[in-house]
């Protein structure tokens, strides 16, 4: 008897040692899985700064000349060039100057733009609430729109209207957006003029209030139409077939069979159960919020990171595209990583399929 | 496979409205010097600003080039990177991807870490970037567009060669001996079939859509002859009646471009998903469509 139990202890021992065995494997490896799952974004960073360093040093000739541009030189005096060579080590060794502009970076020294004389990083974060401004409304909007047409679509599959919205929206979807930007523009605000034809506001108007709201709408609404036009189809084709798998399902049955109208079954039933994938795509498309209106910016002139980028292009404004590069990059990775760590905790089969 | 892919392409209305926008465009590009008697960069006789006539069908431009002769002209440039960028991007996303699944271990880590860090950058601003440097010409930009197309079909391509590689003929090919490349090549790629064809389409969509973006910003070749260069040079001129016959028949042929590739893809996807075959097919949509179109909507942001 005594025996018995002594053997029974022993096995469940064993068996105890063996379940704390693996769940320690197992915090080891949801720390492994974690530390990859970093891993990604350290690696995308480090490819785009290795780009951001390496281009202007790779173009032939001097890289001071490479990395500020031809133009540059002319308004730089001795003593700036000086400093600036000091600052990014560029008289030394390639490692020293990948070093030194590591550190520049960590002291949130993105450069000085020589057009706007002022450091890169307060320039961007002028323009930046713009564009999201711009992206935002247009992203709710166009979300909206989608999902209410693509419930009355999917409900309706293979009607007349199921058919005719589908193809209209699937059309649109193939326009690039600076042509329906440019198009816009030229019948409502060339020919037709009622909305204006650029900026973001009217300038040294002195409006305040409502009428500075009022103002910034009147800019906000071209633009933004011509990026809503060209995103609803995500969302509408999403939403309709979501509509079209869930009207198979059991209960649109049981609503059918308990006599509930045809308005309740499209909306409360059906419709809600269409809400989950919509939300979950729109909530993917954050990150293209920053270079989502980048054209559009363009064509309107509205003074968003996208127009920035052009205006430094067209003069050659160096520091300012890299800086721009730098901060896009680094937003969409920290909104990549915080979408990512939210499914995580939203749904855990996430964290074991990869 | 059991069912007839292309068969239902071209079965399908919106297949059949694709393949044919697709083949206009082909049509004039490849017979440009048929529809036309002069060469896109020839100065004309006629006077700059020219509105339509029997000698210059959509007028002339600012340096007294016929625009109508540019604009077949261009449809070369398009099409020519859609189709480099779709044959050189599948080519590195089967290698990749196929090579990823066939070896596994830390190969396969390796790559798919590397994938994945690729997808998390924003590509179109990266390519903003490089293009301004290197200010591509044709074959720059296919390579370029290349390069940071591929992850994404990388990573589908490796998910269906892993279940593709569990079926008998490629356990029997490896039983013989056969090497890495024998079986991607002749065993798997020809299984992979209409999932390739959809791929392609959706990079050359992509890769027309970027092409006109870059050159409607200015940072390609200035040699290159582009409609999204055509374009930018044409929004300049709004306020003459021009852009009637200027800027909007350059919109409309990017854009019926764009849309006879996004239409033969859904017609393929179609195809392809089975939870479309029931009820009224046809005309149905998958999930993963309205994804990859959302996709490519992004416009490279992603």
């Amino acid at each position: 008897m005594r025996e018995l139990q002594a053997q029974n202890q022993r096995s469940r021992l064993k068996l105890e040692a063996k379940a704390a065995k693996a769940k320690l494997a197992l915090s080891e490896f949801i720390q492994l899985r974690r530390v990859t799952f970093f891993s990604n974004y350290a690696l995308a960073l480090f490819i785009i700064l290795t780009l951001n360093f390496a281009l202007p040093r790779l173009m032939p000739g001097d890289p001071f000349q490479a990395i500020y541009g031809e133009e540059a030189l002319l308004v730089i005096t001795p003593e700036l060039e000086a400093e600036i060579i000091q600052r990014f080590s560029l008289d030394k060794s390639m490692t020293e100057q990948f070093a030194a502009y590591i550190f520049a970076l960590l002291r949130g020294d993105l450069g000085y733009s020589y057009y706007y004389s002022e450091g890169v990083l307060d320039v961007i974060l002028d323009f930046l609430p713009w564009t999201l401004l711009l992206t935002g409304s247009a992203l709710i909007i166009s979300t909206l729109i989608g999902l209410f047409l693509g419930i009355t679509s999917g409900y309706r599959r293979g009607k007349a209207l199921d058919k005719g919205l589908l193809a209209l929206l699937m059309f649109l979807n193939g326009f690039p957006d600076f042509f329906v930007g440019i198009l816009l523009l030229i019948v409502f605000g060339v020919t037709l003029g009622i909305v204006p034809l650029s900026g973001a506001i009217t300038p040294y108007s002195g409006f305040g209030g409502i009428n500075l709201v009022k103002d910034i709408l009147h800019h906000l609404i071209t633009p933004m139409t011509s990026l809503v036009l060209v995103w609803i189809s995500t969302t509408y084709l999403l939403a309709r077939n979501t509509m079209v798998t869930i009207l198979g399902e059991g209960f649109i049955v049981t609503a059918r069979a308990k006599g509930c109208r045809e308005r309740e079954i499209e909306y409360r039933h059906a419709g809600r159960s269409s809400l989950l994938p919509v939300v979950t795509s729109t909530g993917l498309h954050i990150p293209h919020l920053i270079t989502g209106a980048l054209f559009i910016e363009i064509v309107f002139s509205y003074p968003g990171v996208g127009l920035l980028l052009y205006n430094s292009l067209l003069t050659r404004d160096y520091p300012m595209i890299q800086g721009i590069l730098l901060m896009v990059t680094v937003s969409v990775l920290i909104v990549n990583l915080m979408v990512d760590l939210l499914y995580q905790k939203l749904d855990p089969r996430v964290n074991n399929a990869r | 496979m059991h069912v007839n892919v292309w068969g239902e392409v071209i079965g399908s209305n919106v297949g059949k409205f694709g393949l044919f926008l697709i083949g206009l465009m082909v049509t004039l590009a490849v017979f440009a010097p048929v529809f036309t008697p002069y060469s896109p960069s020839e100065k004309t006789g006629g006077k700059a600003f020219a509105p339509p006539s029997a000698e210059h069908l959509l007028g002339t431009n600012d340096a007294r080039q016929d625009i109508w002769t540019r604009l077949i002209y261009g449809a070369r440039t398009s099409l020519a990177v859609g189709f480099g960028v779709s044959l050189l991007s599948t080519f590195i996303s089967v290698l990749i991807g196929g090579t990823s699944a066939i070896f596994g271990g830390f190969y396969d880590r390796f790559w798919m870490r590397f994938v994945d860090a690729l997808l998390a950058i924003p590509s179109l601003v990266v390519i903003i970037l490089v293009a301004t440097y290197l200010r591509p010409n044709l074959l720059l930009m296919i390579v370029l567009l290349s390069a940071l197309t591929w992850p994404g079909g990388a990573r589908v391509i490796r998910a269906q060669t892993l279940s593709i590689k569990e079926r008998m003929h490629v356990s029997a090919a490896q039983t013989f001996g056969a090497g890495w490349s024998h079986i991607l090549f002749r065993h798997i790629v020809p299984d992979l079939g209409p999932i390739l064809v959809a791929m392609m389409i959706q990079d050359a969509r992509r890769a027309v859509f970027m092409e006109a973006g870059l050159s409607f910003l200015g940072v390609s070749d200035p040699s290159m002859i582009s409609w999204g260069k055509m374009m930018q040079f044409a929004r300049v001129f709004t306020y003459m009646e021009i852009w009637k016959w200027w800027l909007v028949p350059t919109g409309m042929a990017l854009s019926l471009t764009l849309i006879g590739l996004s239409f033969t893809g859904f017609a393929i996807e179609t195809a392809l998903d089975p939870r479309l075959r029931r009820g009224q097919g046809g005309h149905g949509t998958g999930h993963d469509i309205g994804h990859d179109i959302g996709h490519v909507d992004g416009h490279g942001g992603d």
